[in-house]
C-alpha cells in the first residue's frame, strides 16, 4: 500500500479561492456543501452542528488570519480538509484578535471509524500550519495551485 | 533544560498538534531540549518514558481536557496551560518555564 502522503489530504475539489462571505457562518454554509458534494460528510446538518459545537469551545483562528475550524462527527464518510481564501477578512474569534481571510475546515470521523492513517495526515498537516513559513505562504496564494504549494516542503 | 511535557485539545486534531510544533520550536530556539507527547483523537503519540520524566527539569501541560496519565508526574514541577496560550506565545511560555524551573 503506497505511503498516504500530505498531498493525499489536499484535495483540489475542496479549495476555493476568491470566496466571497461576510460571517463566519456563511463560510461555513459554503465548505460545508462543497464536503457535503464532495462526499466528505453524510449529512450538511450534522456536521455543521459539529463544527459549531467547536466554535464554542473556544477560538479556532490561530492568527495571521487562519482559522481552522473543524468538526468531529459519525456523519464524517471522509477525513480532510476544505479550503476557502476569502476575498477579504472576515471577523474571527482568534489568537491574536486578527480576523480570517484563510479559513482550513478540517473533518474528522468519530472515533473508530476512517483510517488512523488519514487522521494521522490531518494531524501532521496541523503541524504545518504551526509552520511560520507556511501561514506566509498561504497568506499570499491566490490561486489553488498556491495554496497547494504553500503546503510543500 | 530538558521539558517534557503533553499536549491534548478537545477535539485532538488540530490544536493538540499545533501546540506541540509550537513547543518544540519555541524550545529549541531558546536552546532546550523537549520531548511532549500528544493524547489526539489518534491516541497517545511520542508518549515520554519513566525516564525522559525522570530526568525533566519540568513539565508542561498544554491540554483543554483531562488527560491520560497525569500521576506520572507527581513530584514534578508541573505548568498547566490551554493549547492556546502555547500556540500564542510558545516563546513567553518557555521562558516562563525556565523561571519556574530556575535554570
Amino acid at each position: 500500500m503506497p505511503e498516504l502522503t500530505l498531498n493525499d489530504v489536499l484535495d483540489r475539489s475542496t479549495i476555493l479561492t476568491d470566496v466571497h462571505a461576510e460571517s463566519k457562518e456563511e463560510v461555513f454554509n459554503i465548505l460545508i456543501q462543497r464536503l457535503f458534494d464532495q462526499g466528505y460528510i453524510g449529512s450538511i446538518e450534522e456536521f455543521t452542528e459539529a463544527v459549531h459545537n467547536r466554535e464554542k469551545e473556544g477560538a479556532t483562528g490561530i492568527g495571521g488570519h487562519i482559522a481552522i475550524p473543524h468538526g468531529r462527527s459519525e456523519t464524517v464518510t471522509k477525513n480532510g480538509v476544505a479550503i476557502a481564501i476569502l476575498n477579504h477578512e472576515i471577523p474571527w474569534e482568534s489568537l491574536d484578535d486578527t480576523g480570517a481571510k484563510i479559513v482550513v475546515l478540517f473533518t474528522v470521523g468519530a472515533s473508530g471509524e476512517g483510517s488512523n492513517d488519514h487522521l494521522r495526515l490531518l494531524s501532521l498537516f496541523a503541524r504545518k500550519m504551526a509552520k511560520a513559513e507556511v501561514v506566509t505562504a498561504l497568506q499570499q496564494a491566490t490561486s489553488v495551485d498556491e495554496v497547494i504549494e504553500a503546503f510543500q516542503d | 533544560m530538558f521539558i517534557a511535557g503533553v499536549s491534548a485539545c478537545t477535539v485532538g486534531i488540530a490544536h493538540t498538534y499545533m501546540a506541540q510544533q509550537k513547543l518544540e520550536d519555541a524550545a529549541k530556539a531558546a536552546g532546550d531540549d523537549i520531548k511532549i507527547e500528544t493524547q489526539g483523537t489518534i491516541g497517545i503519540e511520542n508518549a515520554l518514558t519513566a525516564e525522559d520524566i525522570e530526568r525533566a527539569d519540568i513539565i508542561i501541560l498544554a491540554v483543554d481536557i483531562k488527560i491520560a496519565g497525569d500521576e506520572r508526574f507527581e513530584g514534578k514541577k508541573v505548568v498547566k496551560v490551554s493549547t492556546e496560550t502555547a500556540i500564542k506565545s510558545p516563546n513567553k511560555l518557555i521562558a516562563k518555564l525556565h523561571e519556574i524551573a530556575g535554570k
